[in-house]
């Protein structure tokens, strides 16, 4: 579960997140979908301090912390409990498939290597790419990247996987093989937050949908309930602009 | 009447000049390797812009690049000693310069030199790396000096290969200075076999051709390297 309370973030003077509150139960999945720049990626990056917040609090299981009081070890803390997957993939280039997945497991989890190696190639296995373990992220397609850097996250066994846009670098016919992925995972109880432009996707796997303007959420809601009734009129101009979008491109 | 080019003598003495070498490579790797120490904590300071010591580099580094290495060797090799001499003056120790060999003011020399040239080649190589790098690696939960030493170093080191190859061989040649402080590496060697005979260009002759293959045997091992490491690029494990 995390919860995150009154974030506030600015990069000069501009505000980026004007006082979010958001909350993701255990096992579920919660998408953020808005327009570029209405501080999404910020949120989530926020999260696991990425980004470091100016104001607010955020609690993460039962690890919770101010956004004045941020140290070395709440940072690291904060990044150990949770997992991320990039847009552009950030798979560690000198290191082959199953190296990325099981590194932190070693380094930071400090598991046993042939305990690290178990679980590396269970987690390829999950995303389809046992056959891929020993290849470079050089060698893989950006689809085949993206699915090892979730077998990463999820091998990381987190409170919550933060997907930034995990579809937004990849060639369209490569879109479906990642969405898959994060569908079939999203039916087990893994707690995720997806920052998405993809909104079929957002309407099949989450539980809810938060749509974020100008560094606020203004819904928060089941997807059935935001996506056919929306309550304010700036949701309903973001949908309508995304439906006709995909009516007309042919 | 003596022979206007002497091919005996040239042959003769090459056995001689060749006992220079160690002298050649211990400057050269020793150079390199505290070079790229000095050159590390530097190109630090300038990435994460500490207050106070990237200053220092930044003086450090201009002041290396905008002197002739000769005259970086001449003052280590005069301001050591004077220096060993205050020192001793000040705290009543005994230290005996002359104990000290020429060519460990020469290790000094050429370290402090190197350290120069390799922060802003090592400050590059590290900056190369995809910004995305560090981020993944701290969003796994790495600290930082785990992401700078598994994730960012390893890959940074490859980009920069070619570059410090290039540096090392230029070092390589550099170290024929270490004669004008009394070093008899190659370049000493072939002068005193040059001098003895009065026959410098035959003497010169062979000081040319033992750098040359040196250089060559350096970048065979250099090319062997870069395949190496370009396996990443291939796509599968070696």
């Amino acid at each position: 579960m995390i919860r995150m309370t009154g974030i506030r973030k600015a990069f000069g003077s501009t505000e980026v997140l004007k006082g979010v509150d958001l909350t993701v139960e255990e096992g579920q999945t919660v998408a953020l979908i808005g327009a570029s720049g209405s501080g999404k990626s910020t949120l989530l990056r926020c999260v696991n301090l990425l980004e470091t917040p100016d104001e607010g609090t955020i609690q993460i299981g039962d690890f919770s912390f101010e956004a004045g009081n941020i140290t070395r070890a709440v940072r690291l803390e904060a990044r150990r409990k949770t997992a991320m997957v990039f847009q552009t993939f950030g798979l560690f280039e000198n290191k082959t498939a199953l190296e990325n997945v099981t590194e932190a497991l070693i380094v930071v989890q400090k598991k046993t290597k042939s305990e690290a190696r178990r679980i590396g190639e269970e987690y390829l296995e999950r995303v389809g790419l046992a056959d891929r373990a020993s290849h470079y992220p050089s060698g893989l397609s950006g689809g085949q990247k993206q699915r090892v850097a979730i077998a990463r996250a999820l091998a990381l066994d987190p409170q919550i996987i933060l997907f930034d846009e995990p579809t937004s670098a990849l060639d369209p016919e490569l879109v479906q093989e990642v969405l898959n992925v994060i569908r079939e995972v999203s039916r087990s109880n893994v707690t995720m937050l997806i920052v998405t432009h993809e909104m079929d996707f957002a309407r099949d796997v989450a539980d809810k949908i938060a749509f974020m303007s100008e560094g606020q959420i203004l819904e928060c809601a089941e997807p059935e309930k935001l996506f056919l009734h929306p309550e304010k009129e700036r949701t309903r101009q973001f949908l309508d602009y995304y439906l006709q979008k995909f009516t007309y491109s042919i | 009447m003596g022979k206007i080019f002497d091919v005996d003598f040239m042959i003769g003495i090459i056995p001689n000049i060749l006992k220079g070498i160690p002298y050649t490579l211990l400057i050269a790797v020793v150079a390199f390797f505290f070079g790229c120490v000095i050159g590390f904590f530097g190109a630090l300071t300038k990435i994460y812009k500490v207050p106070v010591l990237r200053r220092i580099t930044g003086v450090y580094v201009s002041f290396i690049r905008g002197t002739p290495l000769i005259v970086q060797i001449l003052l280590i090799y005069y301001g050591i000693p004077i220096l060993i001499r205050m020192f001793n003056e000040r705290f009543g120790t005994n230290i005996n310069i002359s104990n000290i060999p020429a060519v460990d003011f020469m290790l000094v020399a050429f370290s402090l030199s190197a350290g120069a040239y390799l922060t802003e080649s090592i400050r590059a190589s590290i900056l190369a790396v995809n910004k995305g790098q560090i981020e993944a690696a701290y969003s796994v939960g790495m600290t930082t000096r785990q992401a700078m030493f598994r994730i960012i170093l390893p890959q940074a080191v490859k980009v920069g290969l070619p570059v410090f190859a290039n540096f090392f061989i230029g070092l390589l040649k550099d170290t024929s200075l270490a004669f004008s402080a009394a070093v008899p590496e190659i370049m000493g060697q072939a002068k005193i076999q040059a001098g003895r005979a009065s026959r410098f260009f035959e003497a010169y002759i062979d000081a040319a051709l033992i750098y040359w293959i040196i250089c060559i045997i350096f970048e065979r091992l250099v090319a062997y390297l870069e395949k190496r490491s370009s396996r990443m690029e291939g796509g599968v494990q070696a």
